[in-house]
């Protein structure tokens, strides 16, 4: 792979991630008319159109960026990881876990301030990591994670935590969890300028964690005995990226709730046209998650105006055909 | 004389021995052996009418939701709203429950009619309806003389609060039942009459059904002059604070115009109902005398 198809492609999936961005920036509820969003950008609207330009979609546009990339690096991380192109974050039960975490965070309540922030996001890696682990030690068999046993695995451990979770809002008062519900189907807000910061800081930390390993990945497709043969030290590149994915997994429960899909569709449809070279398949994923994610939620904010659909509804629509179709098209 | 005791005697037999029957506001009908002695609330409003009539006796069951007055929480519980608790219900022996159409289930009233215990469904969209309700509680359990000066106070609070709003502008108000996801009244809602009793224009009156959701989006576009929001039970604030901290540059807000209110008072349609009209006219015209 040359370093100039790496920019090529990436130069192309920018210009689609910033086309999307513009488009998402002028529609919305509150139906301001094109010239008024110029006019705002430009700092000349009133209080409340800045208000919806600025402080409300601008901040969510970054929000779905974020969590699209996070996502899709994720998923790809998974599925490098787990040698098995149908792991995602949702399917293998980590964002479950990671939900539960955050849940229990609520309860302790933190509060909305940068240390409530970065405590909701430690516990959600906490989740994320057990239950990886736990998915991990239920499905491995001598070193191996057949495709059947890691899925049904993670299922049942997604299952599991969702559960775990309605006992603790039954057992809870409510109002203490009212928007639980809700936010359980994935739900983008627009975040905070500190949320932000922290979570495009904790993102940069996991994409590296992945990304910095990806020459090392593609030696691990081939097997972790010639891998080995090749010099690739495989139980520290899998810990690793272990680490990065369910830390991505986690940022985005703990920011925006658990969507789900996004970490399955994105990789793949970037394997479709790109080919399954780790140096480009996970950078072109961050990127178009990124973009993916915020077409999703452009529409989940539009689709049923005055009121919002939640996105992860829209990424499900979307996703589990495509599960299907991947699941049967193997078989 | 004897004459007249027997023939009294025999009137008071014959009421015994009637079915007392009813009509519920569904307009159905509602067969029970006698004036029910044995009731079961299904509806926080409900059992706060039942108290307000002095009919508590007769209440042998409530929901967990049934909070006020504070006696109420002393009756035995049979669940939530939606998915009560059946076998606690039949176990209470009830002659009659008291459900509503708004809050509970379908399923919950095919059950119970396939159990053979008569439900009464009551139904209050406005105002006029939720004190018609009272009245009807005030009947059902044989309380028509306290009923009536009550309702008739009632009645005169909310025309004192009319009259005092009456000389000052409407004021545009938005009332958010719930933050997240964010819960308004719409046309049909209570809070959307009571919004305008108490001299306001509730912003979200255009929205079709009795309770639709808005994106924050549109919540800032609709620009209001008054935001009041909802408390449920518990403190709500921190998660509200973080909600509408983002918001700071709308108008409302800049001028400190957010209020909060216990939503108990204004999304029930028991008797404290007006004391939610006096305190929404309270945070919309602070400087009306009522």
């Amino acid at each position: 792979m040359s370093a100039a198809r790496l920019v090529r492609v990436l130069g192309v999936l920018t210009a689609g991630a910033l086309a999307a961005a513009a488009v998402a920036l002028f529609v919305g509820s509150a139906g301001l008319a094109p010239g008024r969003v110029v006019g705002v950008l430009l700092g000349q609207g009133s209080d409340a159109e800045a208000l919806v330009i600025l402080g409300l979609r601008l901040p969510r546009i970054g929000a779905a960026l974020l969590a699209g990339g996070a996502l899709a690096v994720a998923g790809a991380g998974f599925q490098a990881l787990t040698r098995n192109p149908l792991a995602d974050p949702s399917i293998l039960g980590v964002s479950g876990g990671a939900a539960l975490a955050v849940v229990l965070a609520q309860l302790l309540g933190f509060g909305s301030s940068l240390v409530a922030v970065l405590g909701v996001a430690t516990f959600a890696f906490g989740g994320a990591l057990g239950a990886a682990l736990l998915v991990y030690a239920i499905a491995a068999r001598d070193g191996q994670l057949p495709l059947q046993t890691l899925l049904l695995a993670g299922v049942i451990v997604g299952l599991f935590f969702s559960a775990a979770i309605t006992v603790v809002i039954s057992v809870v008062e409510l109002d203490r969890l009212a928007g639980v519900i809700h936010w359980m189907l994935g739900n983008l807000t627009a975040l905070s300028g500190d949320a932000l910061g922290v979570f495009l800081l904790l993102l940069g930390a996991g994409v590296w964690l992945i990304v910095g390993r990806a020459r090392q990945l593609n030696v691990l497709a081939l097997g972790e005995e010639p891998a080995l043969q090749l010099g690739v030290e495989a139980e520290r590149v899998k810990r690793r990226v272990f680490v990065g994915a369910s830390l991505l997994t986690a940022l985005v429960v703990a920011f925006a709730g658990p969507i789900g899909f996004v970490g399955l569709i994105v990789p793949h449809a970037v394997r479709l046209v790109l080919g399954a070279d780790n140096r480009l398949l996970l950078p072109a994923s961050l990127v178009a998650g990124a973009t993916f994610l915020l077409v999703a939620d452009t529409i989940a904010r539009n689709i049923i105006a005055p009121a919002e659909m939640p996105v992860g509804v829209i990424t499900a629509v979307c996703g589990a055909p495509f599960f299907v179709y991947l699941l049967r098209s193997r078989a | 004389m004897v004459v007249r005791l027997v023939g009294a005697v025999i009137l008071l037999v014959a009421e015994a021995a009637q079915a007392f029957t009813v009509r519920d506001m569904r307009a159905q009908e509602v067969v029970l052996a006698g004036r029910p002695e044995r009731i079961v609330s299904l509806v926080p409003s409900v059992t706060e009418d039942l108290f307000a009539v002095g009919g508590e006796d007769r209440l042998v069951g409530v929901t967990d939701f049934c909070d006020w007055p504070p006696a109420a929480r002393d009756k035995p519980r049979v669940g939530g709203m939606v998915g009560p608790n059946l076998e606690t219900i039949v176990a209470l022996r009830p002659d009659l429950v008291i459900a509503t159409d708004e809050g509970n289930s379908q399923s919950t009233f095919d059950q119970l009619a396939r159990l053979g215990v008569p439900v009464y469904v009551v139904r209050a969209r406005r105002l006029e309806q939720a004190i018609e309700v009272l009245d009807r509680m005030g009947e059902l359990t044989g309380r028509t003389a306290a009923v009536a000066p009550l309702v008739e106070r009632l009645r005169a609070r909310v025309r004192r609060v009319v009259e005092a709003v009456r000389s000052h502008g409407r004021r545009r108000v938005l009332y958010v039942l719930w933050a997240d996801p964010i819960i308004v009244p719409g046309r049909d809602g209570l809070v959307t009459e009571l919004v305008t009793l108490a001299g306001g224009i509730s912003v979200t009156a255009g929205a079709s059904g009795a309770y639709p959701r808005l994106g924050l989006e549109a919540v800032v576009a609709l620009n209001p002059d008054v935001i009041v929001l909802a408390r449920h039970g518990g403190d709500q604030t921190p998660v509200l604070r973080a909600t509408w901290e983002r918001l700071a540059a709308l108008p409302a807000i800049r001028a400190g115009r957010v209020h909060a209110v216990d939503g108990s008072i204004l999304h029930r349609y028991g008797p404290r109902v007006v004391d939610g009209l006096e305190a929404l006219a309270r945070i919309i015209h602070p400087e009306a005398r009522f």
